[in-house]
Parts: structure tokens; C-alpha cells; sequence
């Protein structure tokens, strides 16, 4: 049952109940305080705004340490789970809090800098949830029982397989198997698995194609070579069917990960101009 | 039954091994499973693969299509016979010779260990991401990042009085180049635009932020504002809130980088020691207020008492008027009269026997702006006097029957100078031609040679005619003392008294008589019905009120927040001479 239990239900929304808890004190103080002290229009440089921001940052740093965290399987400051639910909960409440610290005041600065790039560490972060809640199910289904290992594996049986097949049909037969061969295993690298999917898994797959012209010029073949054909055809399509699947697999890895590469130096991004932002404050205060 | 299978490895010295193995049933699993009675432990072998089966009919082996093949073929179930052999993932399985007593006999034969690129291919495949490294995309930002927001931004700063290690030769160029460089990445710190009077500093922060991590100082803003005063004397702020109040730095309430305006306007700032005024200046004479309409004490005036020149009196108006409240000018003036509707009379009509009529037989009607005219900046009203305003019609004729020359005004000295040397130029014979002889003045015969004697007799004519004009002047004919005061003093003359009128009543307000100039003059100041000089005709403040609310907006009423009508700064001293007394001491520690 745990083990089922997506980060967005951990413990019944535990940390969704604090991020709340935390948006509505800080809207809370946010309409408290404006209308006591209007010295100027509500900024980040009134006590409330450094106190929003103290908090802000903190929290920032804290979930930066979830990288930290995921790297120490034998820390016992609690589960993994629970802190990838409160990352995901608290990162969200960001958006509340830091927007309140800046009171609505943006420019072309360091400041608004900071605040843009920690709005993209969010919505990538968005990404990221969204990817882990709906990939690895796909994954499951996509591969059944096997593992990858298996079906690469498989493919390079059934590859010899087929060369061998393909040693007693004519060169043109032979030429398509090899080039089929030669480009099978050679897996796209993720940067094109991630434009394919954009593009909507349209790809120029050498086995496909083989297969295709296979079955084209196999109608021309009688007797011994058109049975031998028809199982080397036979394999081949067996061959693509793994093909699609790995690479299907190899997608949603891809998927997994894009956003990781992402989020992560963004938020080494955000971390650089937080600093900045905070010396660039107080230096000229 | 039992049948017999036989497992072919290669031991650790490289030659092949056999192991024999009896196994009981009449069906057996082939998987990958553990469970499997013939177990072939390999990733391309299903859990359960296939199945063999013996009945009395023979051996028979079954399993889902595209799994096995048998004698190359694919195959979903056969009928096994000796010499059969059987594909299954990379295990081959042969059917030997069945020997006495068994159903069937196999042979398993392990695949080949894997070849050195097939051990590479499944890491390969499985390597993810080969040209994206997080750690190395991560390190790229935070040092980009620190560079552009942080690290630019501050060189100037760094490079301040220190030498460049370059040749001298490049060394001036760089040092014009990296500040102005420097300077537009500095510029990313700039949290909002400058007031539109601050935007003459530019690129120049240090121009207010004279020292890092050390707020604005006082000291940066009275480097160009040299004449601003203090709000109240320091020495005042005795109480909790005026001793917190003098450690005010400007910059708290005048905030930059937020807009083009640099005033703050807010009461509730006033209010946080004006609500309780005694709490930060014990000895204020002001009383406390949070709001116009609310709780603003009535106006103090400020009086002159004209017998008292250094003296002035703040009366606090009230209903009814304290005795206080009165003008002490020592002057004459009665506005029902001067404001009659019915008109005054005309100075040209009274030399007109048919009486008090002007040339188109009407009295003239005065309007307050005959006399009151406003000063050159519109707020204030210019001083009423003799000369602009009341000669036109009341004359200073000494003599009217023998000249219209008049008096001077404003010294007793000067009258009594003049009336004796006109009266002693008449009685020496020489007749100006705008004068009428006087009756009772002898006169010398034209052309008479004078003894001293008959001089001195004539000069004490003269003398004596003076002196009889002087009383009707002063006294009798009450031509002074219509307006003024006047007694006789110890010397025989006569004394007017001294004169002073209030030309600004309420000096800490910021009244605009031009920006009220909607309204007529009586709106304000009643003095239809005022028939003494003393009597005073300032609004009070609920006819401010007619009109001003608040800093809460009402319709139809004209928002007033403090700083309409007070000035913050508008103490006595100026803050610089403030800062130095105070915070010298402290910076010199």
C-alpha cells in the first residue's frame, strides 16, 4: 500500500497541508501589513518584505539539500518519500511566498532575475512531477515482465539470427539484413529520442524498413527461398516489435531525466543570483 | 517416471562437464524460474517457457507461439524425438537415445559465454544521457551566473585604488574601460528607477551609498541639501517616541529606486508621534491629532500687540473668543462702514456743494479688493497701507482753504518741519501759485527790506500759524486720529501711536490665498458687521471643514492629508548644523 502511495499523498497530504499553512500566514501578514504602514507601496525592504525573504531563501537552500539527501541512503532524517513530497509542496509554496516578498515589484535587475529563475525551477519541477506520476506506469506497461537487458539481449540473438538466415538469400536480402544489423543496437541518443517524441515517434527505423522491403521482395521468391524468407521476415518483424519497444523505454527515460537536466543547474542558476541578489542588497543598502 | 537431463558446463579449467540429474513427474516446466524443473537461469528465458509433456503416446513439448524452435523451425508443440533439438533463448536442448526404463533423455547445452561486445552492448544502451551532464551544466550556471550578477557588478568596487598588473600602456585604457563596463552590469542591482531629481547621480551609487553594507547616511543626502531644517528643535524630543524619532535617518521615509516621487505623504507617519504629541516632546505646546476632520485641535492665531513689538501672542481660537483674541494694532478701522453696500463717501464729491455726490452723482461702493491685493506668490495678502490704499480718499490736507498740499505721512517730525517752513515761506512774502493767501497769516510787503528783528518776528508768525494747524490736525479737526492713536506728548508735541498689523496669522500653515481664489473673499472672512480694528476675521476651522476632509477621500470634498497644509521640515535650525552636533560625536569615536 505505501509503496503505492504517490509524493503528492504521502501521510495524507501532510506537507500539502503545511505549504497551505504557510501561503495563507504569509498572505495573512502580507494584507495585515499593508494598510498600517504605507510609507511607501509595500517592497521587499520593509521588515515583513526581509522576513518573506529570510524565509524564502531558507527554504530555497532546504530544498537544495534534496539532492544532498537522495545521495545519503543511509540518512535517517526521514524517508526519501517524505522529502520529495514536502520538495514538491514547499518549492510550490515559493511561488506564494517570494512573490509577496517582492511585493509585485519587478524589473530588468538581479532581483526580478532571481525571482524568473526560480519560476523556472518550479514549473520545471511541475514537469518533473507530472513525468514521475505518469512514466514510470507506461514503462511498466510498455516492457510487460522483461528488462531492457533481456530484450537487448534478444535482439542481438535474433540479429545473428538473422544474418545467418540471410547468408542463403541473394546479396539484396543480405544487404538490407546487415544494414538493419549494423544500426539496430546503435540506440538514437536521448536528444533525438527527445525531439522524436515531439515530432510524434516518426522515425527512419532501418529494421522497419527492412522488414517493408522484405516483404516486397519476397513475393518474388519460390519454393526453398520464399519459406526461408518468410522466417527471416518473421524474425525481423520480431526484431522491430522489440526495437519500437526499447526504444519506447529509452523515451521515457529520456523524459525522466530531460527535466532533472533542467531543473537542477537552473537552480544551481537561481542559487548564484540568489547571492547575488542578497550582497547586491545589503551592499548598497 | 523419472527422465533423465543432462547439464553440459564448462568448468573453470575451460572443459566441458556433465551432470546428470533424474527428475520425477509426467510434466515438466522450462523457465527461467526456480520453480522450473528443468531450470535454465537466463534473462531471455521466460519464467515459464515451455512445457514438456509424457504420456503413453510419447514426449511432447508445448509452449506459446514464437518461444521455442524446433529443429529451427518455430514451433507452439512437437512430438519429441531422439536427435531432436531444441531452441529455447539461447539454450539448445537435445533429445538423446532413451535409455532403458526412461521416457526421454535431454541434453542441455548452455550458450556460449557472452562475447566481449555483446557484455558492452547492454551498458551502452542502457547509458543515459552521454553529452548532458547535470554536475557540469549545474557548475556552468552557479559560475555564470555569480559572474554576470555578482562578480561584474562589484569590480569597479575590487579594482578601486589598485594597480592593474598590465603594462602602463594599457593600463589607462582599461581603466576607463573596465568601470564603464562594469558600471552597466552594476546596473542589474538598481532595484527601481530614481526619483526624477536623483537621476543626475546616473551610474554613481556611491554617490548616496557611500560605504558598503552600511545604510544610507544622513551625511549623503545634506551634502547637497544643505538648507533643510529639522522638523522640531532636537533638544525638544525628550519623550520615548522623540528620542526614537532623532535616530530618523532621511532615507526612511524618502525612499529611492521607487518611482519618480521622493515624498512621502502619509499622516499615519505624522500620526505615530502627533497622536500623542506630549509622549515625544513633553514640553510641545501643540496639541495631539491623528486626522484633519477628526480630531485637529482649533487653529492658534499669532497676535501682535502693537505697544509691545517683540511679543507675540498664540491665541487658540474658541466659541466664544477668549479675550485674547483681539488685534492690538493701535489703529482706527471700522469694515461695516468702508463695506457699506450703500457705498462710501466720494473724496471729489465732498468739494462739491451739492453735496456727497461724485461726477455721475453716485457714492462709491468699496470691494475688498479696492484694499487687499495679494503678494506676488499668491499666499499672502500685501500689507494695507496709507500710501496705496487709504490716500485716494482720505486726504492729509492741512489747510484745505488755503491749499490742497498735504502732510507727509508717517512722521510726526516731518508734518511739523514742513508746516513751518510753509508758513514761514508764506509770511516772508513769497506766494506759491497753487495757495490761497491765508486771512489770518500778515504778510511781509513784497520787495520789503527786513531788519533781523522784523525776520524773527515774522518767522515767530509763522511759527505760531504752524502750531495752530498742527492741533487742528492732530486734534480738533481729527485728521490723524481718525485713523490713529494720538496724545500729546512731554515735549508739547504730539505722539501717534505705533502701529502694527498682522500680515501672516497662522505662520506654520501652508494657506494659498491664490489656489482658494474660486471663493470670494466673505466665504472665509466675515467683517460685514466688524466696526472695530480689533476685531479679528480669520476662519476658524470648521469652515475648513465646509470644504476639507480628511486623508479619507469623501465625495464631493477636498482629501486633506497633514502635509496640505504643514510642512515636515519646517523646524528653526537647519539639519546639517543638527547632524554635526549630534552625530559628530558618535562618528568620531
Amino acid at each position: 500500500m505505501s509503496q503505492q502511495q504517490s509524493i503528492l499523498e504521502y501521510k495524507n497530504g501532510r506537507y500539502l497541508k503545511l505549504a497551505i499553512g504557510l501561503c495563507a500566514l504569509a498572505i495573512g501578514a502580507y494584507l495585515w501589513y499593508e494598510p498600517t504602514t504605507v510609507y511607501v507601496k509595500p517592497n521587499g525592504g520593509t521588515w515583513l518584505g526581509y522576513t518573506l525573504g529570510t524565509i524564502g531563501a531558507v527554504l530555497i537552500l532546504w530544498l537544495m539539500l534534496l539532492g544532498v539527501r537522495k545521495r545519503r541512503y543511509r540518512s535517517r532524517a526521514g524517508s526519501l518519500q517524505g522529502w520529495t513530497s514536502a520538495h514538491v509542496y514547499i518549492g510550490t509554496s515559493l511561488l506564494v511566498i517570494v512573490t509577496l516578498h517582492c511585493a509585485f515589484e519587478f524589473g530588468w535587475n538581479v532581483h526580478t532575475a532571481a525571482y524568473v529563475l526560480m519560476v523556472l525551477v518550479i514549473v520545471s519541477g511541475f514537469f518533473g512531477v507530472y513525468a514521475y506520476l505518469r512514466y514510470p506506469a507506461l514503462m511498466t506497461a510498455n516492457l510487460h515482465d522483461a528488462q531492457v537487458e533481456t530484450i537487448v539481449l534478444k535482439i542481438a540473438d535474433l540479429d545473428r539470427k538473422c544474418r545467418r538466415m540471410a547468408l542463403d538469400l541473394p546479396d539484396e536480402v543480405n544487404e538490407i539484413v546487415m544494414k538493419s544489423s549494423r544500426a539496430s543496437l546503435r540506440e538514437p541518443r536521448v536528444r533525438t529520442s527527445f525531439r522524436r517524441r515531439l515530432a510524434g515517434d516518426t522515425v527512419h527505423c532501418p529494421t522497419r524498413d527492412a522488414c517493408a522491403a522484405l516483404t516486397r521482395i519476397g513475393a518474388k521468391f519460390t519454393g526453398e527461398s520464399a519459406s526461408l524468407n518468410q522466417q527471416l521476415l518473421t524474425a525481423m518483424t520480431q526484431k522491430s516489435v522489440m526495437i519500437d519497444q526499447l526504444r519506447r523505454d529509452r523515451r521515457y527515460r529520456a523524459i525522466l531525466e530531460i527535466w532533472l537536466v533542467a531543473h537542477v543547474p537552473l537552480s544551481f542558476a537561481l542559487l548564484a543570483t540568489l547571492i547575488a541578489h542578497v550582497v547586491s542588497v545589503f551592499y548598497f543598502w | 517416471m523419472e527422465i533423465l537431463v543432462t547439464y553440459v558446463s564448462v568448468n573453470q579449467r575451460g572443459q566441458p562437464q556433465r551432470d546428470q540429474r533424474r527428475i520425477a513427474g509426467s510434466a515438466f516446466n522450462i523457465g527461467r524460474g526456480s520453480q522450473c524443473q528443468i531450470h535454465l537461469p537466463d534473462p531471455r528465458v521466460a519464467l515459464n517457457h515451455a512445457r514438456i509433456l509424457i504420456s503413453e503416446t510419447g514426449a511432447f513439448i508445448e509452449a506459446e507461439p514464437g518461444r521455442i524452435q524446433v529443429n529451427g523451425r518455430e514451433s507452439e508443440g512437437a512430438r519429441l524425438t531422439v536427435g531432436d533439438r531444441i531452441d529455447i533463448g539461447p539454450f539448445i536442448i537435445q533429445v538423446d537415445a532413451t535409455p532403458p526404463g526412461r521416457p526421454l533423455a535431454l541434453t542441455v547445452v548452455p550458450p556460449s559465454p557472452r562475447s566481449r561486445s555483446v557484455k558492452r552492448l547492454v551498458p551502452r544502451v542502457l547509458q543515459r544521457m552521454p553529452d548532458l551532464s547535470k554536475r557540469r551544466l549545474s557548475y556552468l550556471a552557479f559560475g555564470s551566473m555569480l559572474l554576470i550578477f555578482l562578480f561584474l557588478p562589484i569590480l569597479p568596487d575590487l579594482l578601486q585604488g589598485k594597480a592593474l598588473p598590465v603594462p602602463d600602456s594599457r593600463r589607462a585604457m582599461l581603466s576607463e574601460v573596465i568601470p564603464a563596463v562594469a558600471n552597466g552590469f552594476t546596473q542589474t542591482w538598481n532595484p527601481g528607477p530614481l526619483s526624477r531629481s536623483h537621476q543626475v547621480f546616473g551610474y554613481d551609487c556611491h554617490a548616496c551609498h557611500r560605504f558598503p553594507f552600511v545604510r544610507v547616511l544622513d551625511l549623503s543626502c545634506i551634502a547637497c541639501h544643505k538648507r533643510i531644517k529639522e522638523h522640531v528643535p532636537m533638544e525638544e524630543l525628550t519623550g520615548v517616541r522623540g528620542i526614537a524619532f532623532t535616530d530618523t535617518r532621511c532615507a526612511d521615509c524618502h525612499r529611492d529606486h521607487k518611482g519618480s516621487q521622493l515624498m512621502p505623504r502619509t499622516q499615519e507617519q505624522c500620526a505615530d508621534c502627533h497622536h500623542d504629541v506630549k509622549d515625544a516632546a513633553p514640553k510641545a505646546r501643540s496639541e495631539s491629532v491623528t486626522d484633519f476632520v477628526t480630531d485637529h485641535p482649533r487653529f492658534r492665531l499669532s497676535l501682535l500687540d502693537a505697544d509691545h513689538p517683540r511679543v507675540i501672542r498664540r491665541v487658540r481660537q474658541a466659541n466664544p473668543p477668549s479675550a485674547e483674541m483681539v488685534e492690538r494694532s493701535n489703529l482706527k478701522f471700522n469694515h461695516a462702514l468702508h463695506l457699506d453696500p450703500g457705498g462710501v463717501r466720494d473724496p471729489e464729491g465732498r468739494r462739491d456743494p451739492a453735496g456727497m455726490r461724485d461726477e455721475k452723482g453716485r457714492r462709491t461702493v468699496l470691494r475688498c479688493a479696492d484694499c487687499h491685493q495679494p503678494d506676488a506668490d499668491g499666499r499672502l495678502m500685501v500689507s494695507v497701507s496709507m500710501e496705496r490704499n487709504c490716500r485716494q480718499c482720505h486726504s492729509l490736507a492741512f489747510e484745505p482753504q488755503v491749499t490742497n498740499r498735504q502732510v507727509p505721512h508717517g512722521s510726526e517730525k516731518e508734518i511739523v518741519t514742513m508746516l513751518r517752513e510753509f508758513y514761514a515761506r508764506l509770511v516772508l512774502g513769497d506766494m506759491p501759485p497753487d495757495v490761497n493767501p491765508p486771512r489770518d497769516l500778515p504778510r511781509v510787503r513784497p520787495g520789503a527790506l527786513l531788519s533781523y528783528k522784523d525776520r524773527q518776528r515774522a518767522l515767530r508768525i509763522a511759527d505760531e500759524k504752524a502750531q495752530r494747524v498742527l492741533r487742528e490736525l492732530f486734534e480738533t479737526r481729527e485728521v490723524c486720529s481718525t485713523c490713529h492713536e494720538v496724545s500729546r506728548n512731554d515735549g508739547g508735541g504730539w505722539k501717534v501711536a505705533p502701529v502694527r498689523i498682522a500680515q501672516v496669522w497662522m505662520p506654520q500653515a501652508l494657506f494659498t490665498h491664490a489656489r482658494h481664489s474660486a471663493q470670494a473673499c466673505t466665504t472665509c472672512h466675515d467683517v460685514g458687521k466688524s466696526k472695530h480694528a480689533g476685531d479679528i476675521a480669520m476662519p476658524d476651522i470648521a469652515k475648513c471643514r465646509e470644504c476639507h476632509v480628511g486623508a479619507r477621500a469623501v465625495l464631493n470634498k477636498v482629501t486633506s492629508d497633514c502635509a496640505t497644509c504643514h510642512r515636515f521640515h519646517a523646524g528653526r535650525d537647519f539639519w546639517l548644523g543638527t547632524l554635526q552636533a549630534q552625530r559628530q560625536p558618535r562618528s568620531a569615536k
